[in-house]
């Protein structure tokens, strides 16, 4: 049997793991299912969807496309860790101030995209906030209101 | 009139689980001991199952059972027409059929084994074009029935022939659209519980129609419908997707939870998903009208032809849709239309946003701007020559009389926010370069919920706690357009109380009133009532309680402000809570069950004539694009959308709703197709199968035009459905004026759009790679 | 089922211990193609029996200055070829065609080994880098050799890389005075697009306005990018100030389908190729215009 477990140690949303990992396991796997972290979504597997981002050493990454063999010594935020100390992240309140959550399956991976957006640039344009999200698909919302929220916070911080 | 809760941007009530993560899609749940489930799919369009062997599957380590056709007690379901397999039984009869499907104790040992089953096939010659398949001597499709035809509805208005030979003009157009995939971003998920509480299996997932998925369930399994509960979970996305597919899915589920007697859960990838799920309708439509040269239309005859694919599915409901209102929107003396719908070994089709209106809106507004090029006259002038107005008689014969027809308001404003007058003389005339600019409108009228097409009535539970918390319970699923916020208002709005205190439910079948699907942008307007219905119940429990007690008449006291207060005099009674209060220790029961009926309707299939709907809903929208006329390459600049919703519950939300349709039509309009070459799929994934991403998005400005409607809560009518009906004709029309050549197939395309026609590669999907 | 041992490594020397020792390995960086591959059970995935992962060998992440040329490590990702000033300044192209790959999670993840070894018909960035004359560095544990990228690919997602061999460096020469680069392309939406045709065009012009050394490379017009020495040379010794757009654009169709012959997509590729190079030749001139004044 060639599959072997790879035994890999990162930190998710600010807790270090050490965890067995399969060879052809995803960090999206990983983090849904040994760590029950199902805020982030899987909808496409190849990349395109933007569902499953989470933030990789400051990065917004496709979690579909990263095997976990390959993260150890990484630092992961997802969804989950973007509420600290029971209050909401200013972009988590932005989007349900602006109405940019409609079936919510793609505001995890947008959410992600845009906090990645403004750990690097804190005052984004509207195209640049449209560049940021290009890899997310949203089939409800049409993107209005997403950018409205994202650009409500990127106001606020000046 | 003044409202405290509704009319008003309210917040979601579900938008802080999604934000946080801790919302629970299908896939998300997870149940001890749970098997995973995975369907074997047909390898060929069509074929005679010669043989299944699954003895080599059965020994793959992990594996626990594998069920075909012979292990479904019913195998035959749908919502209309019960002639879809739960698993191909003895032939498949397009790419997506199910042969078996494997439960074992994980993903990749479920995945596995499908590929361990051998399977004998007699490939058989398909049928892929639904005009092939209306022949007299085409091969059956279903072979119990007579011929391959779903079905066929008419409206007969007038003489038609008669009307022509007077026309002083006439023109006779084509056009077609394409297969259409829903895109939900979540795949489909369902997880089968056996002898979950009382009931003998419970199915948690992604269901839009946790009713029809029950129906669906309990036929298969010969059970009665008591034993069989749904429980609706967050939905990320379904826009009319999450019916058919997520019932066999269920079905299939459920066999095979009740022989391992575990847990099964099935969730389809991307291709999965693509490969097996209903598509909306391509149609052919041949359109002729005749008009004066004034521009007075005079007669109008259509035939559309719908590729029904394998199933009847939906066919028949989506057919009638197009058949009322093929002719859009305008005064017709005479009109003969026919609507069919043809089985094929193409992947089936069914309800789809639009329900059989993006087609004919698609056709009778291209057409409306190739007649007013042809009688030299603006697109606007002609449609307001003809549009309806109160009192108009429709093709079916029904007077407008009962609400407020208010095209011409519609347009107006349309036409006003995007400067369309001064645009379309600008873009008329000549442009330098390779990018040409142009404007164009698209306007239709709408049919409010079910229509004729089936019963259509609602129900709602409000139920308020001992402590003054409140309980909604709808048969309406939230589809993630925001319904329960919607419902919440309206009860909050009824009991005069902050909507902090209500808890919309997930729908639970053994719990919720039945109330038909979430469909046809029926549910503020039919959902809404019952709401509506059930608060103002409890209200008048409250009130006589009351008067009762403090001796003043019940008609007196109003509920606002979280108080109960005396009209005539202002004065505060008690607080709510107080209410509640004594309630409890009166005894007095603060639930109720409200049910709304929509008025009466009819239909005679006959002539086409009768009141298919109660009410209407009117909607114009333009675009302005600019064409790369060397590249082929289209950018929608902006559009405007004016709908009227008879009364926004909460305009914010709503406003969401126009701008999801928006996108949604301009990948109809410029993107999207399921690209089908005899009867495989070619794009099984979004690198293939392309929607607009954000950078797409062109400006948007939605305009809410209010006339409250006599029959909705506080007037209110629909949107979910109209917003995505007109774009893609509304750009074809701009494209059209830009590069002044008529495009009369979806999607206008790179290759449509340089060379006036597609290309296609043709052979399979293995040809591809 | 594919099924494999994962391998990993920090540093080359052991990655080419491996590949020495093993064979049926199938190398993984970003894993933005490799992935979306394994996902698929792609039939262009070859068997493999062992996985090894390079994404974190720090070695194989530098840009730098060296002589005439900038040298990129493989696991450059388009992200850094975006943003950093040593590509910016020096090939702008090279951006400009990375901005266009994917979306952000993609770039961030996706590098410019795995384009060039992935070797894809509409990899957006083998145009820029063909045009750019770059070289590619292959290094086994007992040998290295240089190829130019052009020699490097021979088909659809095919190359000469051998099994124990690891991409480890790609040179590209420094432009001269007087060059001028531009990147068109077409796709079906604005972002994450798979290009329906692009176009990389490198060219200098002298001080009298005359083209020299033009360099033609478009990507998805032919089965795998090639630079097009008919139009090339078409170009060379016209001048800025009476160069025939039109036949330009006629004489690069005619060559790509005397490369491809006639095909399902010909009827759409040929006006819209002609488009491309007439566009980039358009914003040179422009520039080159704007540099004499």
């Amino acid at each position: 049997m060639k599959i072997n477990k790879i035994t890999v140690t990162f930190i998710v949303n600010g807790q270090e793991v050490t965890l067995k990992v399969g060879s052809k396991e995803r960090l999206l796997d990983t983090l849904r299912e040994q760590l029950q972290l199902t805020g982030t979504k899987e909808g496409c597997s190849v990349g395109e969807c933007g569902a499953c981002t989470v933030i990789l050493d400051g990065k917004a990454v496709p979690s579909c496309l990263i095997l976990t063999g390959q993260i150890g010594g990484s630092e992961v935020l997802t969804i989950e860790g973007l509420e600290a100390d029971g209050k909401l992240d200013p972009l988590q309140q932005a989007f349900i101030d602006y109405h940019a959550v409609q079936c919510g399956f793609c505001t995890p991976g947008m959410l992600m995209s845009a906090k990645a957006l403004l750990i690097h640039n804190p005052h984004p344009s509207r195209e640049e906030i449209r560049t940021a999200l290009e890899g997310n698909l949203c089939r409800c919302t049409g993107y209005e209101q997403i950018i409205e929220a994202i650009e409500s916070v990127a106001k606020n911080c000046q | 009139m003044k409202f405290s809760e509704v009319n008003k941007p309210v917040k979601r009530v579900d938008a802080y689980e999604k934000v946080t993560g801790k919302a629970k899609f299908g896939a998300d749940l997870f149940f001890p001991n749970m098997l995973y489930g995975k369907a074997l799919h047909s390898k060929y369009p069509h074929a005679q199952i010669i043989k299944i062997n699954t003895e080599k599957a059965l020994t793959y380590p992990g594996v626990k059972a594998i069920i075909t056709a012979e292990d479904i007690p019913n195998n035959k379901f749908g919502v209309i027409i019960q002639n879809q397999q739960v698993l191909a039984q003895e032939e498949v009869l397009y790419i997506g059929d199910g042969i078996a499907v494997v439960a074992a104790e994980t993903k990749e040992a479920a995945s596995e084994a499908i590929k361990l089953i051998e399977v004998e096939y007699k490939e058989l010659p398909g049928i892929f074009d639904p005009e092939e398949a209306a022949k007299k001597d085409a091969p059956l499709i279903h072979s119990e029935l007579e011929d391959n035809q779903v079905v066929h509805h008419r409206v007969r208005k007038g003489d038609v022939e008669k009307a022509f030979t007077q026309a002083e003009v006439i023109l006779e157009r084509e056009y077609t659209t394409q297969f259409v995939e829903h895109s939900y971003i979540e795949p489909e998920a369902i997880i089968a519980v056996p002898y979950e509480h009382n009931s003998l299996v419970t199915i948690y997932g992604s269901i839009q129609n946790p009713f029809s998925c029950r129906n669906a369930v309990a036929n298969v399994l010969k059970v009665p419908l008591n034993k069989v509960r749904i429980i609706q979970n967050h939905m990320g996305g379904s826009f009319g997707g999450k019916d058919e597919v997520i019932s066999s899915m269920a079905a299939r589920a459920a066999v095979l939870a009740l022989k391992t007697n575990q847990p099964v859960k099935m969730v389809n990838t991307r291709e999965e998903s693509i490969l097996e799920s209903y598509k909306r309708h391509p149609y052919k439509m041949k359109y002729k009208v005749g008009a004066t040269k004034e521009g007075k239309l005079v007669a109008m005859e259509i035939k559309c032809i719908a590729d029904s694919g394998a199933y009847a599915c939906q066919t028949p409901f989506v057919t009638w849709r197009s058949v009322v209102q093929a002719t859009g929107p305008y005064e017709l003396p005479s009109v003969k239309t026919d609507t069919y719908g043809y089985y094929t070994n193409n992947i089936y089709t069914g309800a789809m946003r639009g329900y059989g209106s993006p087609q004919i809106v698609f056709a009778q507004e291209s057409l409306m701007d190739e007649l007013a090029d042809e009688l030299k006259m603006t697109p606007l002038e002609l449609r307001l020559k003809n549009i309806y107005h109160n009192n108009s008689i429709t093709a079916s014969g029904q007077k407008l009389d009962n609400h407020q027809v208010s095209l011409e308001e519609v347009i107006a404003k349309a036409v006003k926010a995007s400067n369309y007058i001064e645009k379309y003389i600008e873009y008329n005339k000549s442009q330098l370069g390779d990018k040409k600019r142009g404007i164009g409108m698209a306007v239709s009228f709408r049919g409010c919920s079910l229509g004729a097409e089936a019963t259509d009535a609602a129900g709602a539970i409000v139920a308020i706690q001992r402590d003054g918390s409140i309980l909604i319970s709808s048969g309406l699923a939230e589809n993630g357009e925001g319904l329960k916020t919607v419902f919440s208002q309206i009860a909050a709005e009824e009991l005069g109380v902050d909507i902090k205190r209500i808890n919309y439910m997930e729908v639970d079948t053994s719990v919720s009133p039945e109330s038909g699907a979430t469909v046809a942008s029926r549910s503020t307007l039919l959902g809404g009532n019952a709401v509506k219905n059930a608060a103002q119940q409890i209200k008048r429990t409250i009130t006589e309680m009351i008067a009762d007690k403090f001796k003043v008449k019940s008609g007196d006291l109003v509920l606002r402000n979280e108080n109960i207060y005396n009209k005539n005099n202002n004065q505060k009674i008690m607080s709510f809570d107080d209410a509640v209060d004594l309630a409890n220790k009166l005894g007095v029961f603060l639930s109720a069950y409200g049910w709304y009926k929509a008025p009466d309707i009819s239909w005679d299939e006959e002539t086409g004539q009768g009141r298919p709907y109660f009410t209407y809903v009117y909607g114009c929208q333009i675009a302005e694009v600019e064409v790369d006329t060397a590249t082929g390459q289209i950018e929608v600049l902006k559009m405007v959308a004016a709908h009227d919703v008879g009364r926004a519950i909460n305009p914010v939300t709503l406003k969401g709703q126009i701008y999801g349709g928006i996108m949604m039509a301009l990948g109809y309009g410029i993107m999207e197709e399921v690209e089908i070459a005899s009867g495989y799929i070619k794009n099984t994934n979004f690198d293939e199968y392309l929607i607009p991403t954000i950078k797409d998005m062109p400006e948007i400005i939605p305009i809410i035009v209010e006339n409250p409607d006599p029959h909705g809560p506080y007037g209110a009518k629909s949107i979910g459905e109209p917003t995505l009906e007109l774009g893609a004709p509304a750009i074809a029309n701009a494209v059209a004026q830009a590069t002044g050549r008529r495009i009369r197939h979806l999607p206008l395309n790179l290759e449509r759009v340089l060379l006036g026609h597609s290309l296609s590669k043709g052979g399979t999907k293995n040809d591809i790679l | 089922m594919i099924s494999y041992e994962f391998l990993t490594s920090k540093k080359i020397e052991e990655a080419l211990d491996y590949l020495d020792k093993f064979s049926k390995v199938q190398i993984l960086a970003g894993g933005t193609d490799l992935l979306v591959n394994i996902h698929k059970e792609s039939p262009r995935l070859p068997h493999f029996d062992y996985l090894l992962d390079i994404s974190n060998i720090p070695e194989l992440k530098f840009i730098t200055l060296v002589k005439n040329f900038i040298e990129i490590g493989p696991l450059v990702t388009h992200f850094r070829l975006i943003e950093e000033p040593l590509i910016k300044g020096n090939f702008p192209i090279l951006s400009t065609a990375a901005q266009t790959i994917g979306s952000v999670q993609i770039r961030n993840r996706g590098t410019i080994g795995g384009n060039i070894v992935n070797a894809s018909p509409a990899a957006d960035l083998l145009p820029p880098l063909i045009a750019l004359k770059a070289e590619v560095v292959l290094t086994s544990k007992k040998s290295e050799r240089i190829l130019s990228l052009e020699k490097f690919l021979t088909g659809p997602y095919k190359t000469k890389l051998q099994a124990d061999e690891l991409l480890t460096k790609i040179k590209i020469p420094l432009l001269g005075d007087g060059y001028y680069t531009d990147f068109q392309k077409i796709g079906r939406r604005k972002a994450l697009s798979i290009a329906r045709l692009n176009l990389a065009l490198v060219t200098k012009i002298d001080e009298k306005g005359v083209f020299h050394d033009t360099r033609v490379v478009p990507g998805s017009a032919t089965p795998y990018p090639q630079s097009f020495p008919v139009t090339e040379e078409s170009v060379n010794g016209k001048s800025i100030f009476n160069i025939d757009l039109e036949e330009i654009g006629e004489i690069v169709s005619k060559e790509m389908v005397s490369i491809t012959g006639e095909r399902w997509s010909t009827p759409y590729k040929k006006p819209a190729i002609a488009t491309l190079i007439k566009r980039a030749l358009e914003k040179i001139i422009k520039e080159a215009k704007t540099n004499e004044n």
